[in-house]
This record gives structure tokens, sequence and C-alpha cells, in this order.
């Protein structure tokens, strides 16, 4: 049974192994209600596929995974998830009201037409986002800041209460980063929990509660955000971390050292 | 020329096809699947040569075979190593080469039987034949409006799909096998060859003038029953004396003309609108001249 105490998500010692290689090696996360966690850590240490293990996108090759106290969690709806995308769509276009009226897809029945609970819903989704004026247009002509937003709205139109975004911030200009701050702050607010992977905490950072960051698959760091600091807080810097360079590694290991804690 | 019976059977199938191969195929190109159809036609080729050999139906052969292979694609694209266009190629190959090679097995075994069916015989839908298509026609649109917002979900972004609890798997496998009926049903049609074009083109041509996705699927259905009356009519009309117009590739031209005319009116609508998209917002929506500023 859920109760209050229950994690939303829990992971006990997971191992995931992707094409033969093992990406993640043995993770310890529990993530509460109303928490705002921010996963870090440089291109290729495992953020995205920790965040899609939590989810249940992939597989574990070993460990626990529970969603809201249950091991075999069916409510999606509770959870809007944002996937890391750029340009959204398929090869037929999709205008903004389409893609957002999809988020209700875990609360609509087969048989029924859309109803007032749900255009209401993605009236208040994309107006939370600020992409209502552009609901007639076809998100692929939109700008990347705006169809981050458009994807966020999808996410909120299911009225989940958790939102999981992998790399809300990329690709999205300073403007919008700080727009999309005050819309997370006011989540936060109403009490959602957010799970968020971040290559740099950007204007999010007062929001959030915990950090953890990752290293080439393990959890290096936990607790407050690490400050940012030398290179990668200079305004400018293109956050361009090739895989396997030992440089960002050796940064953000810097960064822990710093803050201390582990 | 609704004097005859055939013309008004084929007239019919013409237009059930022309409504359901669109249909599908929005949901296929959104997928970025646009050569499926071309994929499982060429299997269905081995289908109608398996149904001539055994003297059974090339229809039931087709529909057969061509779901299996369609559930051969899925399979190969999601599980196995090769990409979605290898799987589609392999398939292609072994189709065509099989369907030939069955053929000959054939009491007397000319691949000139297979001809009919690689580019459509439309004339000589039957009355039976014409039940069998509006019922699969039936069951395929029932199947796209029952899952409509599944499949759109599915086919924007399967991992959001998956996270949203959808049963993709099961949901892409229903896609295919939908396709495949499809495509055996617009066989008599436009022949396997061209199946992929009623398909396809419709929903080019449509994707030139629209915004979205629900726009797109009913102009592509409203494009791809012009193109089936229209390449019909238009091989009637032509076909005198010693010139035999084939209605199947009369058709998909129709079809390819729309679609340049889409094209050439997506241009014009788009460069008219584009002065005021790029400065500032004006509640005209024309671009403001020097004067009136």
């Amino acid at each position: 049974m859920e109760t209050m105490m229950d994690a939303v998500f829990e992971l006990q010692d997971g191992h995931v192994r992707l094409d033969g290689r093992e990406i993640l090696h043995g993770i310890d996360l529990r993530i509460c209600p109303g928490e705002v966690v921010a996963l870090m850590g440089p291109n290729g240490s495992g953020k995205s596929t920790l965040v899609r293990a939590l989810l249940g996108l992939v597989p574990l090759a070993s460990g626990r995974r529970s969603v809201f106290g249950s091991a075999r969690f069916r409510d999606w709806a509770r959870i809007g998830y944002v996937p890391q995308r750029l340009s959204v769509g398929g090869g037929v276009p999709a205008t903004v009201r389409e893609i957002v009226s999809s988020g209700r897809i875990a609360r609509q029945s087969r048989l029924r037409p859309a109803s007032r609970a749900d255009r209401a819903a993605v009236g208040r989704a994309m107006a939370a986002l600020g992409v209502d004026h552009l609901a007639g247009q076809s998100v692929s002509r939109l700008s990347g800041g705006q169809q981050q937003r458009v994807l966020i709205a999808r996410a909120l139109a299911g009225e989940p209460d958790v939102l999981v975004m992998d790399e809300p911030l990329a690709g999205v200009d300073a403007e919008n980063q700080r727009a999309l701050a005050d819309t997370l702050s006011l989540l936060v607010g109403q009490g959602h929990t957010i799970v968020l992977v971040l290559h740099e905490l950007g204007p999010l950072e007062p929001l959030i509660t915990h950090s953890v960051v990752l290293e080439h698959g393990r959890i290096v760091h936990r607790g407050a955000p690490p400050e940012p600091s030398g290179e990668c807080a200079l305004p400018g810097h293109d956050h361009v971390h090739p895989h396997a360079e030992p440089e960002p590694v050796s940064l953000w290991r810097a960064l822990v050292g710093k803050t201390g804690r582990h | 020329m609704l004097a005859y019976d055939f013309m008004q059977r084929a007239l019919l199938a013409a237009l059930l096809i022309g409504l359901a191969a669109p249909a599908v195929g929005t949901f296929i190109v959104q997928r970025r699947l646009a050569l499926l159809g071309d994929g499982i036609g060429h299997i269905a080729l081995t289908g109608v040569a398996l149904g001539l050999v055994t003297s059974t139906s090339p229809l039931l052969g087709a529909i057969v075979v061509s779901v299996l292979g369609a559930i051969c694609i899925e399979l190969l694209r999601t599980r196995g190593r090769t990409g979605g266009d290898v799987a589609l190629a392999l398939l292609f190959y072994g189709g065509l080469a099989g369907g030939v090679l069955v053929t000959n097995f054939a009491p007397g075994g000319s691949t000139s039987s297979l001809l009919s069916y690689l580019f459509g015989s439309i004339s000589s839908v039957s009355e039976q034949d014409l039940l069998v298509i509006a019922l699969l026609v039936a069951a395929v649109l029932g199947v796209l409006v029952l899952l409509r917002r599944e499949l759109f979900v599915l086919c924007q972004d399967e991992e959001v799909a998956r996270a949203a609890g959808l049963r993709t798997g099961l949901l892409s496998m229903m896609l295919a096998v939908i396709a495949a009926l499809t495509i055996v049903v617009a066989m008599r049609v436009v022949g396997l060859l061209l199946v992929s074009a009623l398909m396809v083109v419709p929903v080019a041509a449509a994707q030139q003038l629209t915004r979205g996705f629900r726009a797109t699927a009913l102009l592509a259905m409203l494009f791809g029953m012009l193109a089936a009356v229209g390449g019909l009519a238009g091989s009637y009309q032509f076909s005198v004396g010693e010139v035999n117009i084939s209605p199947g590739p009369a058709i998909v031209m129709v079809a390819l003309a729309i679609f340049v005319l889409s094209a050439a009116g997506g241009f014009l609508v788009r460069r008219r609108h584009a002065p005021s998209l790029a400065g500032p917002v004006m509640s005209g929506g024309g671009p403001v001249s020097e004067e009136t500023s």
C-alpha cells in the first residue's frame, strides 16, 4: 500500500546494461515527494540512463526499482515525462494544441471523445507555459525554447504529481531559461516533485533542493547543489564536453572536492 | 462511364482505397517509415504467388504473408540489430525474389500472371472482391479511429508513449498489421509496386498546406480519393482504340500532380505570410507598407 512516506522513486543497487556495456554500476537513489532533484554530471556519466531507469524505460540488469512504493507501478498519469528533444514531431506537422493534448493520454479512455476536463487541463497547461497564443501553430516552426515549453506543457496537461525532465535547458536561450525557472518555481509551490537532468544549474539553481552528481555510472556526490566555479561558471562558456575526455571529469571532481560532501 | 457495372465497382473500390491508404499513411509518415508500405507490398507478392501455386486465393495468400511480413519487419526493427531501413530492404528483395520463384513452380507458371498484381487490375474487381475491400477498409478505419490518440503519441515519440504506460510493442504491431491489410486491399487498385504511393503521396501533398496532424490526415484522405477517382476516370477517358491506359499508374500520376500543385500553393502561401511572421505582430496580417507607418 502506498503511504504518505513512500518515495516517489527508489532505486536500490541499480545496475543497467545497454548493448552489453554496463552504464550504471549499483545506484542507490531515493527521491521523496516535494523534492526538486538535479541529476548532474559530465556527458556519458549515465544521468540520462538513470532517469530512464527510474521511469522503467530501460530494464535493470539487477537491483530493485519502486515508484510510489510499488515495484509494479501502473498509474503512469501521475508522472509527466519531458524528454530531451531539440526538435519535436515526426514526419507530419502537428499543432501545439495537438501535442499538448496528447499529454492527456494516460487519463483518457479510448471510446470517449475529449471531455471538458481534458480541454480545460490542456488550456491550463498551455497558459502556464505561455504557449496558448501558439495553439494553432505547427510545432516544427517554433524556436527551440518554445518547443521545450510545448513539451513541458504536454507533460503538465496530464496533471502529474511528478515531472521528470531531461535537459530542459538545452537549446534554450537565457531569457527563456529564466521564464522556465519562474514556471518551475510555481509548480514547486503547488507541491510537484521535480526530477531534472541538468548539465548546468543556470537560473534553476535556487529551486534545487537536492543534487546528485554522477561520474562513470556511479554517484559521486549527493546533497546540496555544488557551487559552480572556474571555467563552467563563466558566461559564454560553451558546454561542449566530448565523451571520454579527461578534462570535464576532473572539473567535476574539483566541484565535488570543493563542496566536500559525499 | 458509370453505365458499366465493372466501372461502378472499380469506382467504389478506388474511393474506398483512396480513403483508407492515406489515413494509415499519415501515421506511417509521422513515424518516418514512409517506405514501410513498399516493403510490405513486395512481401505480399510472395503471398500472391503462393496463392497462385496452391490454386487457392491469391488475395488470401497476400493477406496472410503480408501480415506475417509486417510482424517480421516490426520484430527486426525493434529487437534486431538491423536498422529500420535495412530491415525493410531485406524484405523488399526477399519478397520480390520469392514471389517470382514461387510462381515458377505454378502449373504452367509464367510470371506474367503476377503482372496484374504488380500494377493493379481494378477493372476486374468482382462484387465479392468489392465486399472484401469494403470490410477490410472498414476494419482499418475502425482501428485507426479507436487507437488514434495512442498511435499519435507512439508515432510522435515512442519513449514518451512508454513513459505514459502505453503498450508500444503491441501498438506498433497493430499499425504494421493495419498497413499490411491496406496494402493487400490497394493491390487490386494500383498494384503492389505502386501501393505505397497512395499511402505516402497524398500525405506529402496535404502537409504542404496544413499545420496540424488531424488536418493533414483529413486533407490527405480527400486527396487520396480525388487521385483515385481522377486517375480512374482519366484512364477510362484516354483509353481509345489501341491505347490502353492502366488505372493504377494513372492514379499515382494524379496524386503526384496534386502534390506538385499543393507544394506550389504552400510555397506561395508561406511567402505571402513570411514578412508578417518575421516583423512585429500586426493585426492585419499583411506586410505594412511605408505609407501606413
